[in-house]
C-alpha cells in the first residue's frame, strides 16, 4: 500500500513549516545523486533533513534512498505523479504539499524538505506554492549544447547545478564553454558544477542551500 | 442552476483547481492485470459504469449530499466520514478516498474555506478520516455550491478522472474518451436523480473495481497512487 496513506499517529494541527526546495532536471541527471551526497553534508551540520521522491512508474528512488542507510527510512515519502510530472510540482503540487505537511508532522524540529521531481524535460519548473526555492540539475553527457536551449528549467531555477563534469572528457564536451554558456543564458544567476559521485562541489551546493532557505545555520 | 453555481460548479471541476485527484486511477490502472487483456473503450466504460452507479452512487453520493445538508455541522459530518469509511471493503479505495480527501482539503485549507481548517484538525488527530465525499460536501457547502450541483460535479469528476488516467495509461485516445462521455453522464445524471433519504446508509457493492483495486496496488509499475 502507499506510504502516505494518512498516519495513525495524532500529528499537531499547526505544525511548525521546515523549509521546501525542489530538486528537477531530466531523467538521469544525478538528482538521486545529489540528494545522496548532500545528506551526509547536512547530518554532519546537525540540520534535521526529509526527502519526498516523485518516481515515475516505481518507488525507485524512494527505496534507493531508503536502503541507502543515510536517512531514517521513514523520513523519504514517495509520491505517485499519475504519469504527469510536471503537474506534480507545478499545475497540481497537492499531493506534494500534503506530503511535506505529513513530513513536518511527523518530525518536530525538521528543518529541510527536500522534494525530488519525477526525470522531465527541459520545460519542467516547480510551482513557489510548493517550494521555497529549487533547483535544476543538468548533466554533461545530455550534451554541452542544453544550455543553449534555454529551457524553462534551466532559465528559471535558483540554482543550475551542472554534474557529471568527470564525463567531460569522455563526451567530448568543452565544460569551461558549456558553463560559460549556462551562466550567459542565466544572466549571472548562480550555477554550480558537480561530480556527484565523487563528491565535488557538494559542500558548495549545500552551502547555497543553507543561505537560501536556512539562513540561521 | 443559476450562473454563480454553474461557474462555481466549472471552477471546482477543472483540472486547474488544484486537488491532486490526477494521481489516482480508483483501480482502473489494474483493470488489464484483471481481464488478462489490455482493456478497450467498452471495458474502459463498462467499469466506469460500476463505479458510479454501485460504489460511487449508492455509497460516497450519499455521504457527500448528506454532509453537504450537515451546514458545517462537524460532528455530524465526521459521523458521516467514517460510516463511509467503514463501508469500503476495498483497502486501496478507502485508503485513496482519505488521501483525495486530504488533499481537497489541503487547497481549500490554504483558500481559507469555511470549516477546512476545523476539519483538517480533525483529520490530523485521527478524529475523522477525511474521505473524499466527505470532504466535498463539507466544503462545496461552504463554498455555496447547491447540492444537486455538488453531487453532479463529483461523479463528473469520477468518471473525467477515469478517462484522463485510462488516457495517461495509453487505453484510449482524448478523442475516444469524448467518445465514451455521453453515456457515462447520462448514467451520472440518472444516478444523481434518485433522492437521497436522510437516514440512507452508504451501501456500496462493486466487487469488480475493489479486485481491480488490489490488483493495482500489487502491480510492479504503477502510475497512479490507487
Ligand atoms: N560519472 C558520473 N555519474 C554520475 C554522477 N552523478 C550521477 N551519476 C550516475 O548517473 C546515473 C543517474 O543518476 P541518478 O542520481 O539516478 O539520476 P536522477 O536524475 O535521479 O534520475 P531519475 O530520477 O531517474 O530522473 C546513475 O548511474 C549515477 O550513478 C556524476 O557526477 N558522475
Ligand atoms: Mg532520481
Amino acid at each position: 500500500m502507499n506510504d502516505l496513506s494518512p498516519s495513525r499517529q495524532p500529528v499537531p494541527p499547526h505544525p511548525a513549516n521546515a523549509a521546501r526546495i525542489g530538486i528537477g532536471g531530466p531523467v538521469g541527471s544525478g538528482k538521486t545523486a545529489l540528494i545522496e551526497a548532500l545528506l551526509p553534508v547536512f547530518q554532519r551540520r546537525g540540520i534535521s533533513v526529509a526527502v519526498v521522491t516523485n518516481d515515475l512508474v516505481t518507488a525507485e528512488d524512494a527505496e534507493r534512498l531508503r536502503r541507502s542507510g543515510i536517512i531514517d527510512p521513514a523520513r523519504v515519502l514517495a509520491v505517485e505523479a499519475g504519469a504527469c510530472p510536471h503537474t506534480v510540482i507545478r499545475e497540481d503540487p497537492t499531493l506534494n504539499i500534503l506530503a511535506a505537511d505529513e513530513l513536518d508532522a511527523r518530525f518536530p524540529g525538521l528543518e529541510l524538505v527536500i522534494i525530488e521531481s519525477g526525470g522531465d524535460n527541459l520545460a519542467s519548473t516547480f510551482s513557489l506554492d510548493l517550494v521555497d526555492w529549487w533547483i535544476f540539475v543538468i548533466d554533461v553527457a545530455g550534451g554541452g549544447d542544453i544550455p543553449r536551449k534555454r529551457g524553462p528549467g534551466v532559465l528559471q531555477c535558483d540554482l543550475l547545478v551542472v554534474n557529471k563534469v568527470d564525463l567531460a572528457p569522455h563526451v567530448g564536451v568543452d565544460l569551461d564553454a558549456m558553463l560559460e554558456e549556462a551562466r550567459a543564458v542565466r544572466g549571472g544567476s548562480p550555477l554550480l558544477a558537480t561530480a556527484c559521485r565523487a563528491g565535488i562541489n557538494i559542500e558548495a551546493v549545500a552551502d547555497a542551500i543553507c543561505a537560501a532557505v536556512l539562513i540561521r545555520r | 442552476m443559476d450562473a454563480s453555481a454553474l461557474l462555481l460548479a466549472l471552477r471546482f471541476g477543472d483540472t486547474a483547481f488544484p486537488s491532486g485527484g490526477f494521481a489516482f486511477s480508483q483501480g482502473l490502472e489494474g483493470l488489464g492485470a484483471v481481464s488478462g487483456a489490455r482493456p478497450d473503450t467498452d471495458a474502459i466504460a463498462g467499469f466506469l459504469t460500476e463505479q458510479v452507479r454501485h460504489r460511487w452512487g449508492s455509497a460516497e453520493r450519499v455521504t457527500l449530499v448528506q454532509c453537504h445538508r450537515g451546514d458545517g455541522d462537524l460532528d455530524a459530518i465526521a459521523a458521516l466520514d467514517h460510516d463511509l469509511d467503514l463501508s469500503s471493503f476495498s483497502e486501496p479505495l478507502r485508503l485513496g478516498a482519505r488521501r483525495n480527501g486530504a488533499a481537497l482539503l489541503a487547497t481549500h485549507l490554504r483558500l481559507g474555506t469555511p470549516g477546512a481548517a476545523a476539519y483538517r484538525a480533525r483529520v490530523a488527530d485521527g478524529a475523522a478520516p477525511g474521505t473524499l465525499a466527505a470532504v466535498q460536501g463539507l466544503l462545496w457547502r461552504a463554498s455555496g455550491l447547491d447540492e444537486a450541483s455538488a453531487a453532479l460535479l463529483a461523479g463528473y469528476q469520477l468518471v473525467t478522472g477515469g478517462l484522463t488516467a485510462a488516457t495517461r495509461l495509453g487505453l484510449i485516445g482524448a478523442l475516444g474518451a469524448q467518445q465514451a462521455m455521453p453515456a457515462l453522464l447520462a448514467t451520472v445524471a440518472a444516478v444523481c436523480a434518485e433522492p437521497v433519504a436522510s437516514d440512507a446508509e452508504p451501501v456500496g457493492f462493486s466487487p469488480f473495481s475493489d479486485i481491480a483495486a488490489a490488483r493495482q496496488a500489487r502491480l510492479p509499475l504503477r502510475l497512479f497512487s490507487n
